[in-house]
């Protein structure tokens, strides 16, 4: 019991009325006064407290949400290495899986590249990029895609402004202001054209291999742009997620005026609607064709091309060496029943050149000509034809020069005279040039002796010598008219008779000395 | 962009968007929707099909409008005389919104306006422009002046 001030009436008065009371009040008036204590009292109640509420609604945690997201921000600003280090066992297994994913899916897209380019489909995916310019990267995703959400658009339903969109990262892309306020005339004019029912949309539409899926609610609609066909679940997927921005931004969707930055987390509920599923590898597998039946006839191709290129150098390299050949002239070569058919014109002096043919592997077998005879006046080919019509004696060649065939040596007299018409024809024809001909000295003075045999000639000397393009024959003995003949007979030509001396002086021609006579 | 039947809506739009203009007429069905970026500002400009006795502007298309281009062709008067009208459905949906006007055709050489009609319209605040989508004539004020407007 405490003590009384008994000198205080008042208060003897209240201890007289409430008691001990009083005692108990002053002691919890201090304690309430007291910061100390009061922070002792709540430390107290508060664990129950939170606790207690946790279990009862949903309100503490809503109250609590902010000021213990501020006050993480704070600490985690403050302590980074901390709370990295707290978060790592956490958030490592985490992010070691997400990365693991994205490279397993980058090798399946690897895979499927490389798998596509040597396929059938793979070329025919070339081909159309190189049509369209889409890269073949892309064709060849879309082509092993079973669908892909490429574009989704939050859409003001009244105003038709875009509120907010995503786009999956390799997407084609867009004018979203303009596509987004077209959904909305498309909505328009659909209501307008087919019914005047509100609750009658569009929520389906399909653009080549596009669908777009349209999502109502009562101030926004979801337009997604999906590539392939969907399963329907995703249909659902979208009304969820409408559901959820309707209930988590009813006061900014009511006062948007085109402003979106008021929805901010908005793209939380969007992005995970960006889905794609891949084809099954069973799937992808069957619709491959087998490969051989092409491999084989690409063989096949390949063998007929081979031939056919093989059978054209042939044809060519007869044609090269034919043409070559002098005395045949090639008007047309090709291949007749398994035969290389040469048509032309043939000398009959010509020969062809199956030797060099042969060495290049073609027979002589495999060869058909079918040529005209003709004289050819190649210079080679006249060579050759003199060569087997002049028999030609010892000491005499021919050959080519000046573009003409030339017949130069010293030919015995007889020879000649034989020859004589022959050679002055092909001369005037200018086929033959027999500038270069001359009668051997031997030869002539054997035809002399035998000439002269009759006469009592004591002797013949003939000398031979060459200069200033003549030629000086010293014949001795008696000369006579009919000598002289003789000789005019042999040469036919212009020539000198010198006269170094006579015996019978009745006889003599003196005239003639150093004459020029022309018989 | 909203006028009568043949006003050149279509060629005003093109004209100030694409830089182009065609001789060849091709009647808008429903709305043509097009972008163009003016300075800090996006503008999608909605080409509404254009209006005769038969079909009646399609007011769905005004929804969300921040502004409008009221064209006419100055050689029908009555196209610019059916603006009125056609306002009066504009502002029963969407309300007063800033507006200009295009008086088209400006190239071509009978001129049949009243003038007396075009003092009223600017004394509605609606700032009147003689254009052509042919030359390009007054094309791109019209915009500007209505972008200075929404701003």
């Amino acid at each position: 019991m405490s003590k009384i001030d008994q000198s205080d009436p008042i208060e003897e008065l209240r201890h007289l009325i409430v008691g001990n009371d009083s005692e108990q009040l002053a002691e919890l008036k201090q304690r309430i006064e007291s910061i100390e204590s009061r922070t002792r009292d709540v430390a107290e109640v508060l664990p129950p407290a939170i606790q207690k509420g946790l279990k009862a609604d949903a309100r503490l945690v809503r109250s609590l949400s902010e000021p213990v997201s501020e006050s993480l921000k704070i600490a985690i600003r403050k302590e980074p290495a901390e709370y990295a280090e707290i978060l790592y066992p956490v958030m490592a297994p985490s992010i070691r899986r997400a990365i693991s994913q994205a490279i397993s899916s980058l090798l399946v897209t690897i895979n499927r590249t490389m798998e596509s380019t040597t396929t059938l489909s793979g070329i025919r995916t070339r081909i159309e990029s190189a049509k369209t310019g889409i890269p073949y990267a892309e064709l060849a995703l879309r082509r092993s895609l079973v669908y892909r959400v490429e574009h989704i658009y939050l859409i003001d339903r009244d105003s038709g402004l875009l509120i907010d969109e995503v786009a999956s990262s390799d997407a084609q892309s867009l004018d979203s202001d303009a596509v987004s306020a077209m959904f909305s005339a498309i909505q328009s004019f659909v209501q307008d054209s087919f019914a005047a029912d509100e609750s009658s949309r569009l929520t389906d539409l399909k653009v080549g291999e596009h669908n777009v899926w349209v999502a109502h609610g009562p101030r926004a609609m979801l337009a997604c742009v999906i590539f392939g066909d969907a399963p329907e679940s995703l249909k659902a997927q979208l009304y969820d997620a409408l559901d959820n921005i309707r209930t988590n931004y009813a006061n900014e969707l009511v006062g948007f005026d085109g402003d979106s930055s008021s929805f901010d987390g908005l793209q939380d509920y969007i992005e995970p609607l960006l889905q794609l599923q891949l084809k099954e590898e069973s799937n992808v597998k069957k619709t491959r064709k087998p490969v051989w039946p092409w491999l084989l006839g690409a063989l096949v191709l390949a063998y007929f091309v081979v031939q056919s290129v093989s059978r054209s150098i042939k044809l060519d390299t007869v044609e090269h060496y034919f043409k070559q050949t002098p005395g045949i002239a090639v008007t047309d070569s090709f291949w007749r029943n398994g035969k290389i058919v040469v048509e032309g014109l043939q000398d009959p002096d010509a020969k062809p050149p199956f030797a060099i043919l042969n060495s290049h592997g073609i027979d002589k077998e495999l060869l058909l000509l079918d040529t005209i005879p003709f004289r050819s006046l190649e210079n080679d080919m006249e060579l050759q034809r003199f060569q087997n019509e002049l028999i030609l004696p010892k000491g005499v060649s021919l050959s080519i020069r000046e573009n003409r065939v030339n017949v130069n040596g010293e030919a015995p007299i007889k020879w000649l005279i034989q020859n004589d018409v022959r050679l002055r024809q092909l001369s005037e024809d200018k086929r033959l040039d027999i500038s270069d001909l001359s009668a051997s000295s031997d030869s002539v003075y054997r035809m002399l002796q035998e000439r002269f045999q009759s006469e009592s000639l004591a002797k013949i000397e003939l000398t031979k010598f060459v200069g200033d393009e003549q030629t000086l024959l010293q014949v001795g003995g008696m000369v006579t008219d009919q000598r002289l003949a003789v000789l005019n007979s042999m040469f036919e030509q212009v020539f000198w008779v010198d006269v170094v001396a006579h015996t019978k002086a009745k006889e003599a021609f003196p005239k003639l000395n150093t004459v020029d006579k022309q018989l | 962009m909203v006028g009568d039947f043949a006003v050149g809506k279509t060629s005003l739009t093109q004209k100030f968007v694409n830089n182009a203009f065609s001789e060849k007429y091709l009647t808008t069905i429903g709305v043509k929707i097009d972008s163009v970026e003016l300075a800090d500002t996006k503008l999608i400009v909605w080409d509404v099909a254009g209006r005769d006795s038969l079909s009646p502007i399609n007011s769905s298309y005004l929804v969300g409008a921040a502004g409008i281009i009221l064209v006419a062709d100055c050689t029908r008067p009555h196209t610019l005389i059916d603006l009125a009208e056609l306002w009066e459905v504009v502002q029963q949906r969407i309300g007063n919104v800033p507006a200009t006007i295009a008086l088209n055709k400006c190239d071509l050489s009978d001129w049949k306006v009243d003038d007396a009609l075009i003092q009223q319209y600017e004394s509605r605040g609606w700032n009147c422009f003689p254009t052509s989508a042919k030359q390009g004539a007054g094309v791109s004020e019209i915009f500007e002046s209505l972008h200075q407007k929404i701003r």
